[in-house]
């Protein structure tokens, strides 16, 4: 950590006393007048060819204004992955309960509401499918009957499948076969739904000019613009896209979901409309994650290396193509170094809602699988699972499976780091018990801009398109004050929107601060070292000369000479060059891998079978924690996340009907569930980060679910390998019944083996 | 059909006309655009609209309008005194309390709720406190660090007053 009066410290929030009063602006606090409510209508059926909609008698109520179906919007497909596969409403069938089917703009929600029961739909049930194996089998009912005719198409997408990827390297066969043990195990997550507090919100009106302004919740407004122009056929000039304050997304958010309809119904009403979703519709209007299956296999010699790991995961996909799969090649192996592995990894189709993205996607599930995995060798080869992991975790200059070699990280720090704080190995007290999980992830890149002006008192305003998500913009300022040597009261973060700011990447995917970041600091050093050169002109000396920092330009050897950065501002008003703005823009920064060992304490209560996570604890490299306090609140909530993914999470779903869209029933972690989480903050500086900064968000709900699982087993000898890690299940196990388990059969194993997937 | 209602809310008198299945939520939001309290699930159980009925804490979606009638009142628009935030306000600032900020003004609600009932709270009573309160983004520990130690400013000035 350089000597600095502004990184590592815990600034509050730069937006912290608008939100503690109350007054930041989220997308459902806008209103503006004569504005209508919109409201979707959704398909009731699984799988059903749509015979008729008839909107005649909910015309005649009065109050409604506008109804659309998919007769009156542009016949365009779009994609949440590679595939363009999906549409704004249903067309001739519907695949999944919840799919849009009409939308109705109305003078107020219950007027909206009511015609939503008056738009008659008559509907041909078809054979739904809606468990992602039994989608894999021949004679399953297809999802998509024209998968060719979609843009995206590619020859491996075949009855369900939509996407396969695999991953090769060694003689993983004759590895086995040398191997001293060959352990099997196949897991099963389940239903997540991210959990933001804010349910997607969305204002549109249309200037008399055409312009559409769009007011939205999201975390990503420039890959909002761009779908929605191509599925309401529109110029993206003609869009303006502005994120509100976001109320939590998690990934959710990162892509066009309800906005088009309150779009599309004020370019029928040329009135303003908006739409919010309520509790339920963020389980049956948004993606969230649905169940995945991970077998593996894993050869071990009698030191406890492992020198062979198969891999075969399914990812349940809903009824269309959204993010995960990538996990099932990219985590498999888990941190190790593992030389010979065959990693096959498929997405597969089934008349469920789209499978949307969570922090993530499919990393914490796949993670379940390969940490319990790990634990369960550990343990039935009589070695630490500690040790184990350690013998065998990667170390710098190992292959990356990115391409290239594994650079400087702090690994292996973060596993020292937990194993002293917890005293490892420890001797538990009767019914409670400790886990182990590792955590990696890569840290987000993706095209970044960012642009700092000058203003003519010294004080400095800073333009990004990024939408702050976990104090992101507090950092920027932290970035742009230290870079220009001001204060941070003096850095202010212009409010933006997509006419405002150029193009950036979403925030999402641990990207904002390590490559977003970058592009901050490197347009306060272009800014930077525009006022060293004007200065230097003045005072005529070479530029080298010169030191920008505590507000002014000055000579290093003789300080008094200089000028402040009010003045150098105002200089530049008339000078050659012009006013000082510094600006970057950056498409791809290099592989930076984050990783973090978590440790769970449970106790089991043998009675309920009900777990209690009484600590929890994590080392995270973080790089360089530019603001610890928001670093740490970061992963305080993540890891939070991942206890309630771990215990009591789970999106029931039975015949493609959502049974607990609800907080009521789908039970996230309250206060009094869980501990404070200790953090230790880990810090070997990336070389190419923002003052060595990586990224954070991804890795903290990675782990709970299988130090957690790990722990249950250390505690009452209970292994449980589908989650939750439900009191009943534990119960049941702890009454010796076997614990439900999925087996893919022999068969099927052997055809997901093959690279092209079943036939 | 709308009926009459008064009430005060943060120490000013209303006079309104409400229909009679309005929640007082819609009414705070819709009505009067007092949009710091916030919908997050209209079903009672995620306490980002909490507010304080009579010094009480109260999910506002849960109550019906014409229920707060001759009541008082407060959001976390009322807790701002002279231009200052109250200390739990500032200690959510100061300790990282805060992140997306839609479960903010409820869990500051029932912060400020707990201290007036409960001046000197353990960590205990705050998670339970609290224990109505969702928040997908802090995990809490923040939280509660921020209303203990707005329980240790607000003691300090109570003895210095």
């Amino acid at each position: 950590m350089p000597d600095s009066k502004v990184l590592g410290q815990n600034y509050p929030r730069v937006d912290a006393a608008d939100k503690v009063s109350g007054r930041s602006q989220y997308a459902s606090d806008v209103y503006l007048p004569g504005m209508l409510m919109c409201k979707v209508l959704k398909s009731p059926k699984p799988h059903a060819r749509i015979l008729h909609i008839d909107t005649s008698r909910a015309q005649g109520r009065p109050g409604v204004r506008a109804i659309i179906t998919g007769r009156d919007v542009p016949d365009a497909r779009f994609g949440n992955g590679a595939v363009k596969d999906k549409r704004l409403f249903a067309l001739d069938k519907v695949r999944y309960i919840g799919e849009p089917v009409a939308a109705v703009a109305a003078v107020d929600e219950i007027t909206a509401l009511e015609a939503l029961d008056l738009i008659d739909v008559t509907y041909e049930d078809l054979p739904a499918v809606t468990d992602p194996i039994a989608a894999l089998r021949p004679d399953a009912p297809l999802v998509h009957e024209d998968l060719p005719s979609y843009e995206g198409y590619k020859p491996s997408m075949r009855g369900n499948i939509c996407t396969v990827l695999d991953a090769d390297r060694g003689d993983v066969d004759a590895a086995f076969a040398q191997a001293d043990h060959v352990f099997e195990d196949t897991f099963r997550s389940q239903g997540i739904n991210q959990g933001y507090l804010e349910a997607m919100a969305c204002v549109a009106n249309v200037d008399p000019s055409g312009r559409i302004n769009v007011w939205t919740s999201t975390q990503a407004p420039y890959q909002i613009r761009a779908t929605l122009a191509a599925v309401i056929d529109r110029p993206m000039s003609r869009i303006r896209i502005i994120p509100m304050e976001l109320g939590g997304g998690f990934g959710a958010k990162l892509r066009l979901c309800v906005e088009a309809y309150p779009v599309l119904l004020a370019l029928h009403t040329g009135k303003p409309v908006k739409l919010i979703a309520t509790r339920e519709e963020t389980f049956t209007l948004s993606g969230f994650r649905l169940p995945t299956i991970v077998y593996l296999k894993t050869g071990v010699r009698n030191d406890g290396t492992i020198v062979a790991r198969e891999a075969i995961s399914i990812f349940d996909m809903g009824a269309h193509l959204g993010a995960g799969v990538q996990s099932g090649v990219s985590h498999t192996l888990g941190p190790y170094n593992i030389p010979n592995y065959r990693m096959r990894s498929y997405a597969v189709y089934t008349n469920k809602i789209w499978a949307g993205s969570y922090r993530a996607s499919g990393v914490a599930d796949v993670t379940f699988a390969v940490e319990s995995h790990t634990d369960i060798i550990a343990r039935r080869l009589g070695l630490d699972p500690w040790e184990f992991r350690k013998l065998n975790a990667f170390n710098e200059g190992d292959l990356a499976l990115q391409g290239g070699k594994i650079p400087r990280n702090g690994l292996h720090e973060t596993m020292d780091a937990v194993k002293q704080h917890l005293g490892w190995p420890r001797t538990s007290k009767a019914g409670t018990g400790v886990g182990l999980a590792m955590c990696q992830w890569r840290s987000g890149s993706g095209p970044s801009t960012a642009s700092v002006s000058l203003l003519e008192d010294g004080t400095v305003s800073l333009l990004t398109g990024s939408v702050d998500i976990s104090g992101t913009d507090t950092v920027f300022a932290q970035i742009t004050a230290e870079t220009l040597g001001v204060d941070m009261n003096d850095v202010v973060i212009a409010r933006r929107d997509t006419d405002l700011a150029p193009f950036t990447g979403p925030s999402g995917g641990s990207r904002i601060i390590y490559s977003q970041g970058k592009a901050v600091q490197m347009a306060a050093a272009d800014a930077r070292d525009k006022l060293i050169a004007l200065a230097a002109e003045h005072l005529d000396v070479q530029p080298g000369m010169l030191t920008c920092a505590d507000g002014r330009v000055y000579m290093t050897e003789t300080p008094e000479r200089g000028y402040t950065l009010g003045q150098l501002a105002r200089m530049s008003l008339t000078s050659a060059s012009g006013p000082i703005m510094g600006t970057a823009a950056l498409s791809a920064m290099p592989f930076a891998p984050i990783f973090s060992t978590q440790a769970a304490e449970v106790s089991v209560d043998k009675e309920t079978g009900k777990v209690r996570v009484v600590r929890f604890v994590q080392a995270q490299d973080v790089g360089v924690a530019i603001n610890p306090m928001a670093v740490e609140g970061q992963i305080d909530g993540g890891a939070v996340q991942g206890i309630g993914r771990a215990i009591t999470e789970e999106v029931v779903i039975k015949d493609g009907q959502i049974l607990n869209p609800s907080l009521t029933t789908y039970l996230m972690p309250m206060a009094a569930d869980v501990p404070s989480i200790e953090n230790i903050l880990v810090q070997v500086p990336t070389d190419d980060g923002p003052f060595g900064a990586r990224a954070v968000a991804e890795p903290p709900g990675f782990g709970p679910p299988a130090a957690i699982a790990n722990a249950i087993e250390d505690a009452v000898g209970v292994r449980i390998k589908e989650l939750p890690l439900s009191a009943e299940k534990i119960l049941r196990a702890l009454h010796g019944e076997a614990p439900a388990s999925t087996e893919l059969d022999h068969d099927l194993l052997q055809q997901l083996r093959g690279s092209s997937g079943p036939e | 059909m709308p009926h009459s209602l008064s009430l005060t809310i943060n120490g000013e008198s209303y006079t309104l006309q409400v229909e009679p299945y309005c929640s007082l939520l819609d009414m705070l939001r819709d009505q009067l655009q007092l949009t710091g309290t916030k919908k997050g699930c209209d079903e009672g159980d995620c306490g980002a609209c909490t507010v304080l009925m009579n010094g009480k804490t109260v999910t506002s979606c849960m109550v019906l309008a014409l229920d707060a009638r001759d009541q008082e009142i407060t959001t976390v628009e009322g807790l701002r005194q002279d231009n200052t935030l109250h200390p739990v306000q500032a200690a959510f600032v100061q300790y990282g309390g805060v992140q997306c900020g839609f479960c903010t003004p409820g869990l500051i609600m029932s912060g400020v709720g707990l201290l007036l009932e409960n001046p000197q709270p353990t960590e205990e009573e705050v998670r339970f406190a609290i224990g109505g309160n969702l928040c997908r983004c802090t995990g809490y520990s923040k939280v509660v660090q921020a209303i203990l130690k707005a329980a240790e400013t607000m003691q300090a000035q109570a003895s210095t007053a």
